[in-house]
């Protein structure tokens, strides 16, 4: 009773109260009524799972209740028709958040996998022509061979790169670093697993290099203004240089007094440009690199076969 | 009572067609909500415990004709629902908000759990992972329904108390 009450309403109450009290055989008859219509429909459910699960004998009762609910299940598709395209309009668009987010993540990995593939795709074509240079006739006869991948490539501050190879492999300060028969520079710094090279566009770098077309036109090959541009220098006029020309290195001619380190025919570039001036007695030969020094993948590293006593 | 049988019969009809046709498709976190069980309870509570169980066995029937499942099957889960809450609403219940609530949120619990017990016994393969997982959907599900339902069913099957206690008054003295 709520507290509130009224006389009127207690005196209600309590009536109730007795009326229960003193109808006790109605509430016994009424718990029986109670118990006999639940354990009669708990019967039949029973009677129908065993008879429906045991045969088909249900079955057409229940084809054509099917048959009469379908109209309504139809009509009522068609009404509620409407509310299921707002709700998976809806939904599409909660859902779109996270699906966004998935295919952006799954698109970051495609990438990164194309990438990859793309370094695997270029380091292989090197690999191939270092492989295909290392057996051809132009590799120098005196050297052995040893390949490194290049760790670290040149930043504009340093002109060098890291390899994977160092004194265990042989390497030895000096020795001259290529990749497909291209000059790359000479190693300046050995520890047992890793190299540093400095490379030919460095400003400390200088190599003995002619005109491949006219072998008379000797001169220094040095950095250029820009980082990856050389610089032919101490070629007199009097040599012909055309535009185009192969630049190779020069090796130790006979007679010097200082040999040179660097093999001779080692392809280093092309004349990019020829220029001289009247007050000058060199020539100005412009060279660009035949291989884009600042994205080396893999090398070779020339180590000789005979070492000098220096060691 | 034959107008509240029919009335009875008329709104379950509608939360099976509802439940059968609309809402299974409205899942959250794995769930959908159970109209029908939500109905059923709300006419158990006002209704009592006979009232409950004959309309739970009808609903059960129904749904397990529209579902094409084993005869009997929801039958018999939704007539002991409904013969408990009729039970629960005609003695500690009545009267009390939380009824309605405390009897969906338990009851939908416990028919999740009977229906994957059932089956089992019967041999049918049941995901009971899954069932489980989206358990905590159906029930907030349902608890959502539970209100606004009560409340209508509630309005088409108003409480006969009042009338009955009036019925027994006797002055005194």
């Amino acid at each position: 009773m709520p507290r509130n009450r009224t006389v009127r309403a207690a005196v209600l109450g309590s009536s109730v109260q007795r009326a229960a009290a003193s109808g006790s055989s109605s509430t016994r008859s009424s718990a029986l009524r109670r118990r006999i219509v639940v354990g009669f429909l708990v019967l039949l459910s029973l009677t129908l799972i065993t008879v429906s699960f045991r045969s088909s004998a249900l079955d057409p009762v229940q084809g054509f209740g099917a048959s009469v609910l379908r109209p309504f299940e139809i009509a009522a598709n068609r009404v509620s028709q409407p509310f299921n395209d707002a709700f998976d309009w809806a939904r599409g668009l909660v859902h779109a958040k996270s699906e966004n987010e998935r295919l952006r993540a799954e698109l970051e990995v495609l990438r990164r996998e194309t990438a990859e593939a793309e370094v695997a795709r270029q380091e292989n074509a090197q690999l191939q022509k270092l492989l295909e240079y290392r057996s051809s006739p132009r590799f120098p006869g005196d050297y052995r061979a040893v390949a490194a991948s290049v760790m670290a490539n040149p930043t504009a501050f340093d002109r060098s790169i890291t390899i994977s190879a160092g004194s265990r492999d042989g390497i030895r300060v000096q020795d001259v670093v290529i990749t497909a028969g291209a000059l790359v520079g000479q190693v300046t710094k050995v520890f047992r697993d890793v190299s540093r090279v400095m490379l030919i566009t460095d400003p400390s770098s200088a190599v003995t290099a002619l005109d491949a077309s006219n072998p008379a036109a000797v001169g220094i090959l040095e950095h250029g203004s820009t980082p990856d541009s050389l610089v032919l220098n101490r070629v007199t006029k009097d040599k012909i240089v055309e535009v185009g020309d192969t630049i190779v290195t020069s090796g130790s001619q006979a007679g010097d007094r200082f040999p040179s380190i660097f093999p001779r025919d080692l392809l280093i570039g092309k004349v990019a440009s020829v220029g001289q001036s009247e007050t000058d007695i060199f020539k100005t030969i412009q060279v660009e690199p035949l291989v884009d020094l600042s994205a080396l993948r893999s090398v070779l590293v020339l180590v000789p076969k005979k070492r000098g006593g220096a060691e | 009572m034959i107008l509240d049988a029919f009335k009875a019969w008329l709104l379950l009809f509608v939360a099976v067609l509802a439940q059968v046709s609309v809402l299974s498709g409205y899942t959250l976190i794995g769930g959908a909500p159970d109209l029908v069980l939500v109905t059923l309870l709300s006419l158990a509570l006002l209704r009592g415990s006979i009232f409950g169980a004959v309309a739970g066995f009808g609903a059960g029937l129904l749904l397990d004709i529209a579902y094409l499942d084993t005869l009997g099957f929801t039958s018999l889960l939704l007539t002991l629902a409904g013969f408990w809450i009729g039970r629960y609403g005609e003695t500690t219940a009545r009267d009390r908000f939380h009824a309605p609530l405390l009897s969906v949120g338990v009851v939908t619990v416990l028919y999740v759990l009977g229906a994957i017990v059932l089956r089992f016994v019967l041999g049918d393969p049941v995901p009971a992972g899954e069932v489980l997982a989206g358990l905590p959907g159906v029930v907030l599900l349902n608890l959502v329904l539970t209100l606004p339902v009560y409340a209508l069913v509630r309005r088409l099957f108003p409480p006969a108390a009042a009338t009955a206690r009036v019925r027994e008054v006797r002055l005194l003295g």
